[in-house]
């Protein structure tokens, strides 16, 4: 592949930088994600996730079934802040997405 | 809001299984991010291989069809409306974009659907270059004319009604280009448009739109002047929701990629989240009405509107339809999946 192919539309990531994460240790596409910003954009990786993973899988000895999905995080798609905070009074939407499961004695909280 | 059963999705599978469940006298939700119900069905013009329970209908009589079946039975709609996660106890947020608000259901069937993948060559970002499915869209839901002349490039069977369309609307099509070399005489000859096998496009090239494109075939390099390339990659199993929903997941080519795990009743590794459609496995529009009646008595099976031995019975003859009516290597895939339940590759995502 032409190093100067376009892999995530969105946030114009190229071949050689997503290379380049793998040259360096990446493995996943959120390795890839946090160090490029691919997949970071309007589509959400919708586009690029399977692209990237078929890069890892052609410069690594990865195979698909090794190269998980990136982590798919609330909000799941672009929503306005506006809309997100809600000015319900039974609700908080803005606490919940600032929530990260935690494990308390290897459970669930 | 509360439902007995939510339904995420409103393309077949999704209407399918909102008819099964509803008419057994239990309320459902349906959500779909679109004003319409009967997702891609709008733009298909195509008539569709439909289980024989359904006369031959194009996609757009079938949407039709699907929503006004629902029509006095116990379904509120959320249009325009998108799922955007999934709260601690379990609530799903959703939004109409100007507000958020929770909704709880006993049980969810997931109706996601599939998405189009790409093929990436330099410069497949000029304005000019989309996939097949959007070039679709724009002739039947815009009703624009995509582009004068068009250069398909994929590997897909749905190319052929495409193509069809394509040609009523006085796109000329210039040349089908194939990676791989497929078995058996190519529909595309009776058309008289040229294909190019082994082949793959090396390099477009345009100032701010498509002008050219370099095609490398078995014979050398051709350079071809169309102001459209249809992409046609095939399509995966859209993950966002069942991802937030932390369904377990497991890799099957044949399907499409990463997809849910489900078993025998197309439930998933959380009890009450069910998958329908091509959630279930990229397949055809039988197999997305099918897997949407399999969904369906699934659920009507655990919230008791249906007896057990019924169920069984109605699933059982659901599924010999499935296996007459699917791709034989779909069907296997699926069968595997089946049995690959116990043993995802992905699971408890959210706790690290």
């Amino acid at each position: 592949m032409d190093k100067s192919v376009i892999v995530c539309r969105c946030e114009e990531i190229s071949y050689e930088e997503i290379e380049e994460v793998i040259t360096q240790g990446g493995r996943t596409f959120d390795d890839i994600k946090r160090i490029t910003r691919c997949g970071m954009g309007a589509c959400q990786s919708k586009i690029c996730s399977k692209l990237v993973a078929e890069v890892i899988h052609k410069q690594t000895e990865l195979s698909m079934e090794q190269i998980y999905p990136p982590r798919f995080r609330m909000p799941i798609s672009p929503v306005s802040l506006e809309a997100l905070a809600t000015d319900s009074q039974q609700f908080s939407t803005v606490k919940s997405v600032l929530d990260e499961i935690e494990l308390t004695d290897g459970k669930v909280k | 809001m509360k439902a007995d059963v939510l339904i995420i999705g409103a393309g077949p599978a999704g209407l399918t299984a909102a008819y099964e469940v509803a008419k057994t006298g239990l309320c459902v939700l349906i959500i779909d991010e679109h004003q319409q119900a009967g997702g891609q069905l709008w733009q298909q013009s195509q008539i569709l291989a439909l289980p024989d329970i359904f006369p031959n209908m194009r996609g757009f009589e079938l949407a039709q069809f699907l929503v006004e079946r629902l029509e006095g039975l116990a379904v509120e709609w959320l249009l325009g409306h998108r799922v955007i996660g999934v709260y601690e106890d379990g609530q799903i947020g959703v939004t109409n974009d100007k507000d958020v608000f929770p909704v709880f259901a006993e049980k969810i069937i997931i109706a996601t659907g599939a998405a189009e993948n790409a093929i990436p060559f330099p410069k497949w970002t000029l304005p000019g270059v989309m996939t097949i499915g959007a070039a679709q869209s724009v002739v039947n839901r815009d009703r624009v004319k995509p582009g004068s002349s068009a250069v398909i490039y994929g590997d897909n069977s749905f190319a052929s009604d495409v193509c069809e369309l394509l040609l009523s609307v006085e796109v000329n099509i210039v040349a089908i280009v194939k990676q791989n070399k497929q078995l058996g005489n190519s529909t595309f000859g009776d058309m008289n448009i040229p294909l190019y096998e082994n082949s793959s496009i090396i390099e477009a090239r345009g100032n701010g739109k498509l002008e050219e494109i370099d095609i490398q075939t078995p014979h050398g390099m051709i350079t071809l002047k169309p102001d459209i390339v249809l992409i046609d990659g095939g399509q995966s199993p859209i993950l966002d929701i069942v991802y937030q929903l932390d369904c377990a997941l497991r890799y099957q080519a044949e399907l499409g990629g990463w997809l849910p795990v489900y078993n025998h009743q197309l439930q998933t590794s959380k009890d009450h989240v069910y998958v329908t459609g091509n959630a279930t496995g990229v397949s055809n529009h039988s197999a997305l009405i099918l897997t949407g009646m399999l969904a369906a008595a699934s659920v009507c099976e655990a919230l008791q509107s249906l007896p057990p031995e019924e169920t069984e019975v109605v699933r059982n003859s659901l599924y010999s339809k499935l296996e007459n009516e699917e791709e034989s290597d779909t069907f296997s895939a699926r069968k595997e999946h089946i049995k690959q339940f116990s043993t995802p590759q992905l699971k408890d995502q959210f706790i690290s």
